[in-house]
């Protein structure tokens, strides 16, 4: 009898276990994944430890990183897998005929996305107060300072612009700008021949491409400028509410 | 020669008023930081391209002689590539011309040295595996540079294009192809004498040898400091003394002088176009101006191998 009642203590014990192996295969997981459970990082991408597109590159230095190889990853014995929905799917198709257990992430677009996703993650490492903590930080972020209602161009290497149904966009609106682009590419002259109240760009990397020189071209500098950390707008986390609050006034 | 000069200056105001902006007359900032340096580079780039063109064409007594066929601007273009991506230029802004006009020269002096030993076709032959050699170093040289975005910009190094460029560019670019084509024009006689055979052109009394490296000198700063800017833009120098054959004659001195402004007005033309077709077609952006000279130039290339084959 004793043993029966452990072994009926030991149930929702197991069936609620955490994965303690857990190993990414995509720079948003990384993230999210540093962010709600450090502890339980089998291995990152190796994109995580790039400070230039990495929002957690200082923490993830420290921490094991993997290619996205079968064979490397089934050598950590991972427990979980992230990975995002549309890398390395022969990878994630290996993963899963061995029976790893796999969990693709969406990006969302929003921050009512972000919410959702955050809450989901959290609940798949069991870590939901870490998850609520983040989120709290969030809205704390996305409510401070005023809105800054004036017209705003988000423009990317090449001169592609921020449409409806990115996160650049979500951004703007969030920070109470009023974005003039619907995502098309915005030509140099274009953008000039009307001119936005505010430019916003990704702060540039550190070695030079024709994309990214096209951005501090000299006949922009008389336009307002704002510059925000690639990082913060390559992955929808709660992070991404920095740039929110970096817009407002 | 007059309305050549005529026919430039029409398209360089021209050129002031097509642009992404829309047609017609910008407002100062587009005009002055954007129309103008792109005009004046087009001008200098194709000038500069032309001249070269004509000067290899009597140098190497070749009339399919052009610094793009021969490898010179690509070896350019490779050194620019090196020197832009790997940040050398972020550093010290002279490193680009510096690194293309140093692999140009470097091109031109390894085509003199083949065309010393072998016929018209070696030196066509050395030129051809020279393009592949500099287009392949650039694709592998992109494909290792630290940024994500640098593959992707192989069409503009292999085509060429002058998009997008400022007056810092305009700065870099002009002198050395001023200084190159000031050079190649004192040539005129020397390349006369050449044209005749080197030893014929050594018992004229000219210095036969001096003429050569001072040729190949002025190609390297023409067409490197235009590849520095604006890449390996081709054919410009093949098409142009062609075109002015009918008129100004088979002698090379009398090509060298018109070369510029046809060159120039050819390649003010093509970007023209290239400047105006996302008004008209629904492109992704601009095409390379490169894609228009090569357009053109390809098909005259064939014209003129037939003739040279018969």
């Amino acid at each position: 009898m004793t043993w029966l009642a452990a072994l009926l203590l030991l149930v929702p014990c197991c069936a609620w276990a955490a994965p303690v192996q857990v190993v990414s295969v995509n720079l948003c997981a990384d993230q999210l994944l540093v962010h709600l459970a450090p502890e339980r990082v089998a291995a990152l991408s190796p994109l995580a430890r790039d400070p230039t597109i990495s929002e957690v590159a200082d923490i993830a230095a420290a921490m094991p990183w993997v290619r996205a190889d079968a064979e490397a990853i089934l050598a950590l014995h991972p427990d979980l897998v992230l990975g995002g929905r549309y890398g390395a799917q022969p990878t994630i198709a290996l993963l899963r005929q061995r029976g790893v257990p796999v969990d693709l992430l969406d990006m969302p677009s929003d921050f009512a996305g972000i919410r959702t996703q955050v809450r989901e993650v959290a609940e798949l490492l069991n870590a939901r107060a870490a998850g609520e903590a983040w989120l709290a930080q969030m809205d704390e972020r996305l409510a401070a300072r005023r809105p800054w209602p004036v017209r705003a161009v988000m423009w990317e290497p090449r001169g592609w612009t921020s449409g409806p149904g990115s996160l650049g966009d979500s951004v703007m609106r969030q920070a109470g700008l009023r974005p003039m682009t619907e995502g098309h590419m915005l030509g140099l002259e274009a953008l000039l021949a009307d001119p936005p109240d505010v430019l916003i760009v990704a702060r540039a990397p550190d070695y030079p491409s024709l994309a990214t020189d096209l951005l501090r071209h000299p006949a922009t500098q008389a336009i307002r400028r704002v510059s925000l950390p690639p990082a913060w707008l390559i992955c929808a986390t709660p992070e991404s509410a920095r740039a929110v609050a970096r817009l407002r006034r | 020669m007059k309305l050549l000069w005529v026919l430039l200056l029409a398209l360089a105001l021209g050129s002031l008023l097509v642009g992404g902006a829309g047609l017609g007359l910008p407002r100062a900032d587009i005009l002055w930081q954007i129309r103008l340096p792109r005009t004046a580079l087009a001008i200098l780039i194709g000038g500069g391209l032309a001249v070269s063109g004509a000067s290899l064409q009597g140098a190497l007594r070749n009339p399919l002689a052009d610094p793009g066929l021969l490898g010179i601007g690509g070896c350019a273009a490779l050194g620019a590539v090196l020197a832009y991506y790997w940040g050398w230029s972020a550093a010290f802004a002279p490193a680009l011309p510096v690194a293309s006009l140093l692999a140009a020269l470097a091109a031109a002096v390894a085509l003199l040295l083949v065309a010393g030993r072998g016929g018209v076709l070696s030196l066509i032959l050395a030129g051809v595996a020279l393009s592949a050699l500099s287009a392949a170093f650039i694709a592998l040289a992109l494909a290792l540079a630290p940024n994500p975005y640098a593959l992707a910009e192989i069409t503009f190094w292999l085509l060429g294009s002058i998009a997008d460029r400022s007056l810092a560019h305009l700065a870099l670019a002009a002198p050395p192809i001023l200084i190159g084509v000031a050079v190649l024009l004192t040539l005129g006689r020397g390349l006369d004498a050449l044209s005749l055979g080197e030893d014929a052109a050594a018992s004229l009394g000219q210095p036969v040898q001096r003429t050569v490296r001072l040729a190949a000198l002025g190609c390297a700063l023409a067409v490197g400091g235009g590849a520095a800017v604006a890449g390996g833009i081709g054919f410009v120098g093949l098409l142009v003394p062609h075109l002015l054959r009918p008129w100004f004659g088979e002698r090379p001195s009398g090509l060298l002088a018109p070369s510029f402004p046809l060159g120039a007005a050819l390649l003010l033309g093509a970007d023209m176009l290239v400047r105006g077709l996302p008004l008209l077609l629904p492109l992704n952006g601009e095409l390379p101006v490169g894609v228009v000279t090569a357009m053109l130039g390809a098909p005259a290339l064939v014209v003129l191998a037939r003739r040279v084959g018969r």
